[in-house]
């Protein structure tokens, strides 16, 4: 059995509405969004330490203020000297905490920096992780939505797949019906034209077996002929146009008894006919023996009979002819048939 | 078959005569060759079923009718459908060379159009041969009487082929003969040619006989002996209304009609023994038309009207002999055997028909009359009650079939039999109906 | 033929026991030919007592003459003779067969005897050949039973005559020995 499910394609849905386009439209939209807000970072990209410096821990210890005492000159200039010699291991100690003081800041800085960049980095990384966290939420998401969303889709595609399988059962049924029709039709044709083949098949054998018969007729005539020329021929020479003439006079008798009993087999005389009724023919045959013309000379007087005589000089296909061209053109191209039942006693 | 008194000619004889007829034509231009034989079969025809416009009555298929009809006439022989290699309706659908490849000499087709209570049939007949339509026609009939139709069909058709006018829309008289309650029970039917459609026409526990159709086909005389003795009615079919025409002492039977339906012939034997009368229906003044002790008996009129053929045992047994006017000396027509009876002429002066014994059998035979030449025409052997169809084509008689009595259509020179489809009980007496314009 | 066979062995038959029940008193019924039941034979010759009839016991009578005898013999013999009311024929033919003139002579006296008694002749035939032939020939073999009981003493106003033709068989068939058995005429008494 033939399938006959046609190939099932969702008609009657504009593209743009189809549940394929939309789930990818949901998609590309849910990707925009996350692409939107995605903040393409790079380990390069820092932030100034300004905005971090504010949480620095280290403070600069305030400057002492200068204490001023009156004491003697001597004192106070070995006080001064000792005091520029303070000041000056001061300053030195001050710039040597300076230094160590910038050394550290620098240090601080640096370490400031390689802790920003630490936290940065872990920044980066939270945030990293928090954007694969979320791309995952929302991959999640997305994909339950999507399933949820093919879930959907298998509904409706079900449900529409339910709904074209009853369209194309009923179309199915209706199919068949006509196929059945069809194949009971065509069965009958197929019944006839086996019988017309079997009827032609048929007609093929009769025709050949007739044909093999005229043919061995024929042959039989043929040889007949053959034997009778040689012996006219032996015998006179002087009369030989004589011989000739009687020689196609008796070929050509052969092929009227041929013609008589053919054409008897074919003639269906009326019922009413009567031993008066005589019909004539003029009959033009062509030299392959086929009919070339009919004309009734000599009517019987009653149409009936007159059309049964010409119906049997249409039925034969082919006349039995001599093969002599001569003889068949003295007797046989053209010549009259006479029909006239009689009851022989 | 036929046991034909006729024969063939030797061939030789065929042969010599062939020869010396060629030879002197052989001086003639021309060649001539004779066909005095035909066909010894019968010709082939097809009814294509006709093709149908509208709800067609339920019943037999005007072609099936058709078929029936042609092939009851032993004239005929016709395609089953089922052979047909299309089923044409109108010429244009006709290849002739199908028919040709078929054997078919004929073929008729055609379509029937119903509208209201009336159906139309529109049909063609074609020479398949000729490849010429010989017969074209439209005839419509209440749908109630497509059988009529169909018949209507068949009479031209068989006319058109053969010349004669067909006889299927002719009606048969008959009697059956059953039991009912343990009586016998005897009817007298008319129907259709083909046995259908028919009709009883008169019902009695005593015997019927000799029903005989008045040349107007509206009436029947027949014999009927319910009165206990045979007594002739004549029974109008239309009104049902019947009169008693011939109750003498003695036998009141065998009625015929005259052509011009006011006379009967029937045979009393109110003078001592069976005679042959002549009564005027209107007068019912009798006129003796013979005087002989013999038996005289089964008259009928000749194709001419005024001559009589009937059955006498004057010679010893029963012969046919025939009056060529009534009450004029008669002349013996048969001579072949010991016993010939009830002669029924053609309608044309071709032939009549009778009953005729040969060794133990009893059989139809003709004899034509111009040479009285006798032919057998049935195998069967206990064959009574010969009718003409009154086309002269057809014959029917009474005959026993399987320990029954039943009714056979042979064609009129002993052709084809067709037995009627057997009705209820024997079947015997038919009588032809004439041809109704 | 059947016909001669049987009659002649019932009149055979019947002559034995009437002659052996003949009675003195001439107990011999002239009506219808029915025994009177109550007559008992005795044989004046022989001495012996033979009884005909029902048993009733012998009653002596007074001699009979021969002549009575004879008599009372030649009736009981056409009596027997009546019984036979069916005659046949031959195929085609209304000849009244040699058996059947006797039987008809004893019925024609007896309806000479007996001007009151009608009697209808029904004639038949086979069903071989035509039926209005037959009906013909049916009557011509009633006409000539008829004809032959009024040559024999019978007057024309006792019968009737009526043909069948080959309609009323006796027997059903189509075999010699129906066909033989349906030629007939027969005799109805009224």
């Amino acid at each position: 059995m033939r399938d006959h499910q046609r190939e099932v394609t969702t008609t009657g849905v504009p593209p743009w509405k189809s549940p394929v386009a939309l789930s990818v439209t949901l998609h590309l939209l849910i990707l925009g969004i996350a692409l939107a807000g995605w903040s393409w970072t790079s380990t390069d990209h820092e932030p100034p330490p300004r905005s971090i410096s504010a949480r620095l821990i280290t403070q600069q210890e305030p400057e002492p203020s200068p204490v001023v005492e009156p004491v003697d000159q001597q004192k106070r200039d070995e006080e001064r000297r000792a005091e520029e010699q303070r000041r000056k291991e001061e300053a030195e100690r001050q710039r040597q905490e300076e230094e160590a003081r910038r050394i550290a800041e620098q240090k601080r800085q640096e370490e400031q920096k390689r802790l920003q960049q630490q936290k940065e980095q872990e920044r980066q990384e939270a945030e990293a992780k928090e954007r694969e966290a979320r791309k995952a939420r929302e991959a999640e998401a997305a994909r339950q939505k999507a399933e949820a969303e093919a879930k959907e889709r298998a509904r409706q595609k079900a449900e529409e797949e339910k709904r074209r399988q009853e369209e194309a059962k009923r179309k199915a049924e209706e199919e068949k019906r006509r196929q059945e029709e069809q194949r009971k039709r065509e069965e009958a044709e197929r019944k006839r034209q086996e019988e017309l083949a079997r009827q032609e098949a048929e007609r093929k054998r009769l025709e050949a077996e007739r044909k093999l018969r005229e043919q061995q007729l024929e042959a039989q005539a043929e040889a007949a002929q053959r034997a009778r020329e040689e012996e006219s021929r032996r015998q006179r020479e002087a009369a030989a146009a004589k011989a000739r003439e009687a020689q196609m006079l008796s070929e050509s008798e052969k092929y009227q008894a041929l013609i008589r009993e053919r054409l008897s087999q074919a003639w269906y005389p009326p019922s009413s006919a009567t031993e008066e009724m005589t019909a004539r023919l003029q009959i033009t045959l062509l030299p392959t023996g086929e009919l070339a013309g009919v004309r009734l000379v000599s009517s019987s007087g009653n149409t009936a009979f007159d059309n049964s005589a010409l119906g049997a000089v249409r039925s034969l296909s082919r006349y039995p002819i001599p093969n002599d061209r001569d003889t068949f053109e003295r007797y046989f191209r053209q010549f009259t048939i006479e029909f006239n039942p009689r009851r022989l006693r | 078959m036929t046991h034909r008194i006729w024969h063939k000619p030797s061939r030789t004889l065929l042969a010599a005569t062939a020869l010396i007829f060629f030879a002197v034509s052989a001086a003639r231009a021309e060649l001539l060759i004779r066909i005095t034989e035909g066909a010894d079969s019968a010709i082939p025809v097809a009814v294509v079923p006709f093709a149908e416009s509208g709800q067609m009555p339920a019943g037999d298929k005007v072609s099936s009718i058709v078929q029936a009809d042609l092939t009851m006439t032993g004239e005929f022989r016709t395609l089953p459908p089922e052979k047909m290699l299309s089923l044409p309706s109108r010429r244009e659908e006709v290849y002739f060379r199908d028919w040709r490849l078929l054997g078919q000499r004929y073929v008729l087709v055609g379509a029937l159009s119903r509208s209201g209570d009336r159906v139309q049939a529109r049909y063609e007949l074609f020479d398949v041969n000729r490849e010429e339509r010989i017969l074209g026609e439209t005839a419509a009939a209440p749908a109630s009487n497509m059988r009529s139709l169909a018949h209507h069909i068949s009479d031209k058709v068989y006319e058109a082929i053969t010349g004669v006018p067909g006889a299927f829309s002719t009606k048969l008289a008959y009697i059956t003969l059953d039991t009912a309650n343990g009586k016998p029970r005897y009817r007298l039917q008319v129907s259709d040619v083909d046995g259908k459609r028919a009709r009883i026409r008169l019902e009695s526990q005593e015997p019927i006989l000799s029903p005989a159709w008045s040349p107007d086909g509206e009436k029947l005389a027949y014999v009927s002996f319910e009165t206990g003795k045979p007594v002739i009615f004549v029974h109008e079919l239309a009104t049902g209304n019947r009169t008693k025409v011939a109750d003498f002492p003695g036998l009141n039977s065998a009625p015929a009609w005259s052509d011009d339906g006011r006379s009967l012939l029937m045979t009393l034997s109110k003078d001592g023994n069976a005679e042959i009368y002549r009564m005027n229906l209107d007068t019912r003044q009798l006129t003796k038309l013979t005087n002989h002790w013999a038996i005289d008996t089964e008259p009928s009129y000749d194709a001419t009207g005024k001559g009589i053929f009937f059955t006498s045992d004057r010679s010893g047994g029963p012969q046919i002999y025939h009056m060529d006017t009534p009450g004029a000396e008669p002349r013996r027509i048969t001579f072949g055997s010991r016993y010939n009876a009830r002669p029924r002429p053609d309608n044309d002066g071709n032939y009549v028909y009778y009953v005729h014994q040969r060794d133990r059998a009893f059989h139809i035979a003709r004899t034509e009359l111009k040479t009285g030449e006798e032919t057998i025409l049935t195998r069967t052997e206990s064959d009574e009650s010969p009718s003409v169809a009154p086309n002269g084509r057809m014959l029917i008689y009474a005959t026993r079939q399987n320990g029954s009595n039943v009714l056979t259509v042979i064609s009129a020179d002993g052709g084809a039999a067709y037995s009627l489809p057997a009705s209820e009980g024997d079947v015997r007496e038919p009588a032809w109906g004439p041809l109704v314009r | 033929m059947n016909f001669s066979a049987q009659s002649k062995a019932f009149a055979l038959l019947l002559s034995v026991g009437l002659v052996a029940g003949c009675s003195s008193t001439g107990g011999t019924s002239e009506e219808g030919g029915e025994y009177g039941s109550d007559v008992a034979a005795v044989d004046q010759e022989g001495g012996s007592t033979v009884y005909g009839g029902d048993d009733q016991g012998g009653v002596s009578s007074s001699a009979m003459t021969e002549e009575e005898r004879m008599e009372a013999r030649k009736q009981a013999e056409q009596q027997a003779l009546r019984e036979i009311t069916t005659f046949y024929f031959d195929f085609d033919t209304a000849e009244i067969k040699q058996e059947a003139r006797d039987v008809l002579v004893a019925h024609a006296r007896f309806l000479a005897n007996n001007p009151g008694q009608n009697v209808r002749i029904e004639g038949h035939a086979d069903e071989r050949g035509t039926k209005e032939y037959n009906l013909a020939l049916g009557e011509r073999r009633a006409n000539a039973v008829q004809r032959f009981l009024i040559v024999n003493g019978a007057s024309r106003g006792q019968l009737e005559t009526v043909s069948y033709g080959e309609e009323k068989p006796a027997v059903m068939g189509s075999s010699e020995s129906a066909w033989a058995q349906n030629r007939r005429v027969e005799l109805v008494f009224e």
